[in-house]
């Protein structure tokens, strides 16, 4: 898979976040490299069929989300079906690192960064 | 940045930061203006004081409390029957408040008897509630007066009371916002933990934020009943207190209005271990997705597929009936915080219309970044919006109808511009998914209104037509449709009672639910 | 047989009958053209206000704040004032008069508001704003003190100190109507206008009641102007309407320059409004027209329909504003009613020398209870757990759930009435006041009785 093929499927699994979740906006930095760690792994691993860990409520709570996008994503784009384990790793971690930016490395929010609420 | 600057701000270029028109290349790195900063004086800003956020949204729908304000009357009047939060109980909450009217002398010589003695009294006027919430004004503030104390000694010469203070004085914070801030923390950290509640179920979750606007809480908890959860408590619409002092023992935060209560459940994540789950209620999509998370959490998802199936079933065709006729609607979704991201693109994808501005009054950088998200291109976004600048952006983004308060909405009005209430609703629940159709019906009538159609024409310059005694809506709404759009079998208008909330407070859920079979449960 | 007068006994208050004075200042300034208000306080104290204007006359009204956040509440918030004027006065090039309205904050803060207007005036205002006519006006209403109804007062009065100007004499009489309606002033102009009398009104908000036109050029505002306010210095004489709300302005025009003033009562009911006649008489030397003859004769023509078969011996409650209160009551009794309880919501030491309520106690022939400083559960209370039996309550929105929960049908009256459609079109005062009054009576018993199944069948014969 090329850089460009990554960029032009990146594009519609961001959008669906943007537009249809709300985990990846919590409202501190720290928060968010978590939900995002948290719930984008497990949506890696549910892709590439790989085991989840789902034991603590906390993992139990990244699952949810995760499987919920996970099952958007196959139902909404059918070029998910097509691809190998490894071109979806390399995929997740592309859109993890879009999502980490759009939403952390790069956002204009400023009370990310603020000690208090 | 696609900052937008409001000719009539031009002479407060700070201004210029609160508002973006979102372009075909942005995104939140490249788009998004202030929040939460300090209010220009004399803008005419739609924002109110934190004593409001702290009391007025949120420990008031707390139905089974004395709710009083330690100062002068006009706090306590003016936040009293503004807003729609009803409760089981015969709205007590909605039906009485107190003051403890504070005067000169007070304020010169301190206020902290006549607090206790309105304390004994409130108890004594209803000798059926012993709980109650005390809030800081302005002016309580201001003259010191220690709150605390003297709830400690009411609860100790009254046993079986508890009070709960919350000092949230109405200048503290840029808006409402701070006092939401506020009593989120004076809660847990006063609060929860200090009664055991009865556990029902092997599946507990807390509703947090959400106020039970026309029965909105009403209508989620149904659905969670109906799956064998238990709900401990629900902060704060048609809340009880003592069950919001066990929130603790729940499994799972279930979070709707981030921008009011996240702070609780981050708390409660923080000290407790529960995890916070952000939900949707509004919307078939966001609504179905989001009850099989919760169900997922506890592996109910047959019991949540059962349940949306049947819903959807009942409901869509009633959806899809107004969808056709209110795709390319024009509107603004001008509320004060959380229905901003929680509408703006349910109400494209289910519904068709189209968003073209979104504001918020007391939202943060956070809720926009939410909203601007979901919303599509050419959307103008406005932070701390004041009258001229709403005047000037519905100029510009001609909407039909705006989804905005009561006093902005007579604003709109006199625009021509039809109007339907986003902070207590038209015809309300909204939550659900009649209640979503509810919502659905509320635009369609508002949009295709024949009083609306009559009111742009000028009897004195403009050749109108004298053909007709009447239109209906179908009549003005249907002209776009061919006739087999129009009729298509199953659907038709809302079909719903007027009341849909009611009957859920007789309702009764088996017991077994509440039980798992495997040894699986959390 | 007795009237009993006495203030609440608790300390506080459940479910207020007033808001606090700046309400009352802000609803004097929206009477005023070309102005816009600064409510130096918390954003609530204008968010609120606004909102209750917006849910009683479903119209928006604008008034601005200097919106007090924390570091203003320790470092004082004069420079929020300085702030806020500049803002509103760039915006809004119409504006000629800022009422600067304190509240319980900021008085308590202590800002010094004639200091602050004093600097204003020499600095902003001459530098630039040069060349354009800006008046900035105190208004001190600290929330700690009165109500709302004290509030108007004060905020007439020094709005009438302000401008009144003593020049050339007009004329005219200053009408002071007092918190009432645009209804109200209609029925008042129409009065005014059979009688031939010139009057400057105080405050012309018939325009509250505005249009939505094709050409979206509606809007709610007050119309009178800084000269009529100047001018009222120059008047024959003046009539307050209200006691409790004008009556100081009218005291200190006749204080200061000589303007001999009438100081109520409120021209509600066939009696009071025959009294208010008299007065334009003697104040204008003009005589009371055949046409208003005919008037109240259709007026007495309607009551005389319903007083003794509907009316009589029932028993009432009023609750809301002072001087709509009493005058409410004694129309009442002429329609052979019972008014059995008033309540008065707020502290003031006044009403006790009242010579309406002294009559009402020296006179009334059945037991009644008028409680000063009250609230609302005074009325709930004794219905709820003293036995309290009730006809009727009359009072503003704000009193729904007594009637409700205690099953009492209630006409709105006052301010708000927003759970009720329109009323701030309909009069109370004079003529068509009294007609509208005793027919909005009746129907609601008249529906109550048929809700009620309690002889609704008397109704097919009338």
């Amino acid at each position: 898979m090329n850089e460009e093929t990554i960029r032009a499927r990146i594009a519609p699994l961001e959008d669906y976040i943007m537009k249809h979740c709300l985990w990846q906006f919590h409202s501190r930095e720290w928060d968010r490299v978590r939900q995002n760690e948290g719930i984008l792994s497990k949506a890696k691993q549910l892709l590439c069929e790989e085991p989840v860990a789902k034991d603590t409520p906390e993992d139990r709570c990244y699952w949810v989300d995760a499987l919920a996008l996970t099952e958007a994503f196959q139902k909404r784009f059918a070029w998910l079906k097509e691809m190998d384990k490894e071109s979806i790793e390399v995929l997740m971690h592309a859109l993890k690192e879009r999502i980490d930016f759009v939403t952390i490395t790069g956002s204009l929010n400023k009370e990310l960064t603020s000690p208090r609420y | 940045m696609p900052y937008h600057e409001f000719e009539c701000s031009t002479c407060i270029p700070e201004r210029k930061s609160h508002a973006v028109l979102k372009g075909e290349e942005d995104d939140l790195t490249t788009c998004l203006p202030e929040g939460h900063l300090a209010t220009i004086p004399g803008t005419i800003s739609e924002r109110g004081c934190a004593y409001c956020g702290a009391k007025h949204v949120i420990g008031t729908p707390m139905k089974d409390a004395i709710h009083m304000s330690h100062g002068p009357v006009g706090c306590t009047y003016d936040t009293w029957q503004t807003k729609r939060y009803i409760s089981d109980n015969d709205n007590f909450q909605l039906k009485y408040t107190h003051a403890t009217d504070m005067k000169e002398t007070h304020v010169v010589f301190g206020g902290m008897d006549l607090l206790k003695k309105n304390m004994i009294e409130a108890f004594k006027a209803h000798p059926e509630i012993n709980r109650m919430t005390v809030y800081q004004t302005c002016a309580s503030a201001l003259i010191g007066d220690d709150m605390e104390a003297m709830a400690r000694e009411v609860m100790k010469e009254l046993p079986g009371t508890d009070i709960f203070v919350c000092n949230a004085p109405g200048f503290g914070g840029p808006s409402q916002s701070g006092g939401h801030h506020k009593i989120n923390i004076s809660w847990i950290n006063e609060k929860v933990g200090t009664v055991e509640p009865k556990i029902t179920s092997d599946y507990v979750i807390n509703y947090v934020g959400d106020y039970n606007i026309q029965g909105d809480c009403e209508v989620m908890c149904d659905f969670f009943k109906r799956m064998g959860i238990q709900v401990l408590s629900t902060f704060t619409g048609n809340g009880s207190y003592d069950e919001l002092r066990g929130m603790h023992r729940a499994h799972l935060n279930v979070l709707e209005c981030a921008r009011s209560a996240e702070y609780i459940c981050n708390e409660l994540r923080v000290k407790y271990g529960i995890p916070r789950l952000d939900i949707d209620g509004f919307g078939f999509g966001p609504l179905s997705e989001s009850l099989m998370k919760v169900a997922r959490f506890f592996g109910l998802e047959d019991r949540a597929q059962a349940i949306i199936d049947e819903e959807v079933a009942r409901w869509k065709p009633e959806l899809d009936w107004y969808k056709k006729r209110l795709t390319g609607v024009k509107v603004c979704l001008w509320p004060g915080g959380s229905k901003l991201w929680h509408w703006a693109n349910a109400i494209h994808e289910e519904m068709g219309v189209e968003v073209v501005s979104l504001y918020t009054k007391f939202g943060h950088q956070g809720d926009m970044e939410k909203g601007i998200a979901r919303a599509e291109v050419g959307t103008l976004a406005i932070d701390d919006p004041n009258e001229l600048e709403g005047l000037e952006a519905m100029r510009m983004m001609k909407p039909d109808v705006i989804f905005t308060g009561v006093r902005p909405g007579e604003v709109a009005k006199k625009q021509r511009i039809q109007y339907l209430n986003a902070h207590a609703y038209h015809n309300g629940p909204y939550k659900g998914f009649e209640g979503w159709v509810r919502f659905a019906r509320d635009i369609y009538n508002a949009h295709y209104s024949p009083i609306h159609q009559l009111s742009g024409i000028d009897i004195s310059k403009d050749d109108f037509n004298i053909d007709k005694g009447f239109m209906t809506r179908q009549m003005i709404s249907d002209v776009k449709l061919t006739p087999e759009e129009a009729h298509v079998e199953g659907e038709t208008p809302y079909t719903g009672e007027f009341d849909c909330v009611t009957p859920l407070r007789t309702k009764t859920y088996p017991s077994e639910l509440t039980r798992s079979t495997t040894a699986q449960a959390v | 047989m007795s009237c009993d007068l006495r203030a609440k006994e608790r300390s506080g208050i459940i479910n207020p009958i007033f808001t606090c004075q700046p309400c009352g200042a802000q609803y004097v300034s929206i009477g005023i053209k070309d102005c816009i208000a600064i409510v130096h306080g918390g954003q609530g104290c204008v968010m609120f206000v606004r909102m209750l204007f917006a849910q009683h006359f479903k119209d928006n009204f604008d008034i601005a704040s200097s919106s007090l956040h924390e570091d203003s509440a320790v470092f004082g918030a004069t420079g929020r004032v300085e702030t806020a004027v500049d803002v509103l006065l760039a915006r809004y090039p119409h504006v000629r008069v800022i009422p600067i309205i304190t509240t319980c904050s900021t008085e308590i803060i202590g800002d010094d508001i004639e200091g602050v207007i004093n600097k204003l005036n020499n600095g902003l205002l001459k530098e630039k704003y040069a060349g354009r006519e800006v008046h900035l006006v105190p208004v001190h209403t600290p929330s700690f003190k009165g109500s709302m109804i004290s509030g108007y007062d004060v905020a007439v009065e020094s709005l009438v100190k302000a401008f009144a100007e003593q020049t050339t004499p007009n004329g005219k009489i200053n009408l002071i109507t007092g918190w009432v309606n645009p209804g109200d002033v209609t029925a008042l102009k129409h009065l005014l206008a059979m009688m031939q009398i010139d009057a400057t009104v105080l405050f012309e908000i018939e325009s509250f009641d505005s249009p939505l036109m094709p050409d979206k050029s509606g809007v709610s505002h007050g119309e009178t102007t800084v000269e009529d306010l100047k001018d009222t210095a120059n008047a024959v004489g003046t009539i307050a309407l209200n006691r409790y709300e004008g009556g100081k302005a009218a005291k200190y025009l006749e204080k200061k320059f000589k303007v001999p003033s009438v100081i109520g009562p409120s021209p509600i009911g066939i009696r009071n409004t025959d009294t208010f006649l008299k007065q334009l008489q003697t104040m204008s030397g003009k005589p009371i027209p055949e046409a208003l003859v005919k008037e109240r004769g259709i007026a007495i023509d309607a009551i005389t329909d319903l007083a003794h078969m509907f009316f009589a011996d029932k028993r009432v409650a009023i609750f809301g504003a002072p001087d709509l209160v009493i005058s409410l009551a004694e129309f009442c009794i002429d329609m052979e009613m019972k008014p059995v309880l008033l309540l008065l919501g707020d502290d003031n030491s006044g009403y006790k020398k009242d010579d309406r309520i002294k009559a009402l106690q020296a006179n009334v022939d059945w037991d009644m209870e008028i409680i000063m400083n009250a609230d609302l559960w005074e009325l709930d209370d004794r219905i709820k757990n003293k036995g309290l039996k009730l006809d009727l309550i009359m009072g503003h929105s704000k009193g729904r759930w007594a009637a409700i929960d205690n099953h009492i049908p209630m006409v709105r009256v006052g301010f708000p009435t927003y759970d009720r459609a329109g009323l701030y079109r309909h009069p109370v005062v004079g003529y068509a006041g009294a007609i509208w009054l005793a027919e909005e009576i009746a129907n609601t018993l008249f529906t109550d009785m048929e809700y009620k199944r309690n002889k609704e069948w008397l109704l097919n014969v009338w």
